[in-house]
This record gives structure tokens, C-alpha cells and sequence, in this order.
């Protein structure tokens, strides 16, 4: 079982949490032309790295708040977590 | 109206578990509570509105985590981020309530009849507890609230007394029997009275 340092509520169980994904994925900027090859891309295609990877996480049993975490896909390890407003370099 | 309560059809009130041969008042004590007011105070993002000049009942709201402000009647419990749960036995604070908070800045949504809540009262309190849910409960204290899973079930802890324990669990009223079952059965070992 993995523990999640949310921003706001501290060390939890990874059972409070739900995944929300790669942190990433950038929308397509609003009321401009998209072509179907990025429209397509954003909403399917993902990179599935090997090592440090920055993801969304949601604190679904606890505060609710949707927040970032930069694991390691093999390991497991997690490095920082941050607000969804944050930086994570 | 009268209100059907979230746990009629699942209390039965007596001694249960392991209860023979010890006193009545070394056991767990698991209570349903009834007619609370609830509300749910959330502040907008766009609210720029400073919270520290209200007060409900004399009571601050608080933005850190962990915190309960309480008096005899009124808890106010931190819920997440500009998110709080105000749990009292004065069902007109309502009132109040609409008046002080500005439906611009707050979204208050009375959630009375959509919480099941159940009371545990006694020494071995906090290890049922333990049992179902992943939270390292030696790191709470008296006047705490954790949101967290009981077996799977979305709750949250309201600690009111370490001394004797006595501990709060609020569910939603759809999960309410069974969080009372899993309850109870992890009680079961150490004998409870149910009232």
C-alpha cells in the first residue's frame, strides 16, 4: 500500500485516494482552430514513462481536493506532491 | 413530519459481543444520534471575504486542518479547503446561518436528514475504529476530525473526548446500516451495549 502526502490533510492511505491521471496533458488552448491529430492526442494518446512521472491525484475520502504527485513507476517512490496550482519541476 | 432516523431498522438495543462477565461500564458504548443540525459551509475560490470576522454560535470558523471549534452545542468541523461541516444541536442556528453567510461568497447546504451518525463512548472506542480504517489514529487528538474509509465506506471522524474516548463517525445515510454493521462487528470482541 502506498502513502500519499496530500497537501492539505497530510500523510494518508493510498485507499482515501483515487487516480486522476498524467498531470501533464495540456488542454487545447479554447476558441482556437484544433485539428483532429491534436484533438485526438489530447484526449487518447499517453506517454507511459519508466521512472519519475508527475500525476493527478484526487483526495476522494478526505478533503476532495485534486493535487499532483511526482512518483516513480517502477519504485513506487514518491518524491513531492503539491497543490494543483503548483509547480512540480 | 416526523423523520424516520437513517439506523432504525439496524439498532437493536442491549448487550452484544463478549459483554459476560464485565462491568456494563468497561464496554463500548454504540449510540445512533439523532436530530442534529447539519450544515455544509463552503467558501467560493472567487470569495475573497475574510472568515475570521464570523462567528456562529461564538465560533470561529477555522481554515486548518484537523480542526474542530466546538462549545456545548455547536461543532465546527474542517472538512478541506474553505470546506467545513457544522454539526449542532440547535436546529434554528439555520437561521443564523443564512443571515451571516453571504450567498455570494458561501454555498450552505443543510445536509440534516443525509448523514447517518453514530456515537462510540468507551476505552477500547478508538481500536474498532483502527480495525476498518487506515488512518494512524494515535496522531489524533481531542477536538480533531479526519475525513476517511471504514472498510470501503467514506467517513468521517469527529473526536470529541480522548478522556473517556468518545468518538463521532458521520456516513452518508445510504451507507449508514452498513457502516453500523461493521461497526458492531468489529466490536464484537470486546462486548458492547447498544442503546
Amino acid at each position: 500500500m502506498l502513502y500519499i502526502k496530500c497537501p492539505y490533510c497530510g500523510m494518508r492511505s493510498q485507499n482515501e485516494f483515487a487516480y486522476g491521471g498524467d498531470a501533464n496533458v495540456k488542454r487545447p488552448e479554447l476558441n482556437e482552430e484544433v485539428s483532429d491529430k491534436i484533438w485526438d492526442e489530447f484526449v487518447y494518446l499517453r506517454k507511459s514513462p519508466r521512472g519519475k512521472h508527475i500525476e493527478l491525484w484526487h483526495h476522494i475520502s478526505g478533503c476532495r481536493q485534486w493535487f499532483k504527485v511526482q512518483r516513480d513507476t517502477t519504485t513506487h517512490e514518491i518524491f513531492r506532491t503539491a497543490a494543483i496550482n503548483e509547480d512540480i519541476k | 413530519m416526523t423523520s424516520i432516523s437513517p439506523l432504525s431498522n439496524v439498532v437493536e438495543k442491549g448487550l452484544k459481543g463478549n459483554h459476560e462477565n464485565k462491568k456494563e461500564e468497561n464496554l463500548i458504548k454504540i449510540s445512533e444520534i439523532k436530530n442534529l443540525l447539519i450544515i455544509q459551509i463552503v467558501q467560493y475560490k472567487s470569495s475573497t471575504i475574510s472568515i475570521e470576522d464570523i462567528s456562529i454560535d461564538n465560533l470561529n470558523l477555522k481554515n486548518e486542518p484537523l480542526t474542530v471549534a466546538s462549545n456545548s452545542n455547536t461543532r465546527i468541523l474542517w472538512n478541506g479547503p474553505k470546506n467545513w461541516l457544522l454539526v449542532s444541536t440547535k436546529k434554528n442556528l439555520i437561521k443564523n446561518i443564512s443571515e451571516i453567510f453571504n450567498e455570494n461568497d458561501f454555498a450552505i447546504t443543510d445536509l440534516s436528514h443525509s448523514r447517518a451518525i453514530i456515537e462510540l463512548e468507551g476505552s477500547e472506542a478508538i481500536e474498532v475504529i483502527k480495525k476498518g480504517c487506515p488512518f494512524n489514529f494515535n496522531t489524533l487528538e481531542k477536538n480533531n476530525s479526519i475525513n476517511s474509509t471504514y472498510n470501503g465506506i467514506t467517513f468521517t471522524v469527529d473526536m470529541i473526548s480522548d478522556n473517556p474516548c468518545k468518538i463521532r463517525l458521520f456516513a452518508l445515510r445510504s451507507f449508514g446500516e452498513s457502516l453500523y454493521h461493521s461497526i458492531t462487528d468489529a466490536s464484537l470482541e470486546f462486548g458492547f451495549k447498544s442503546s
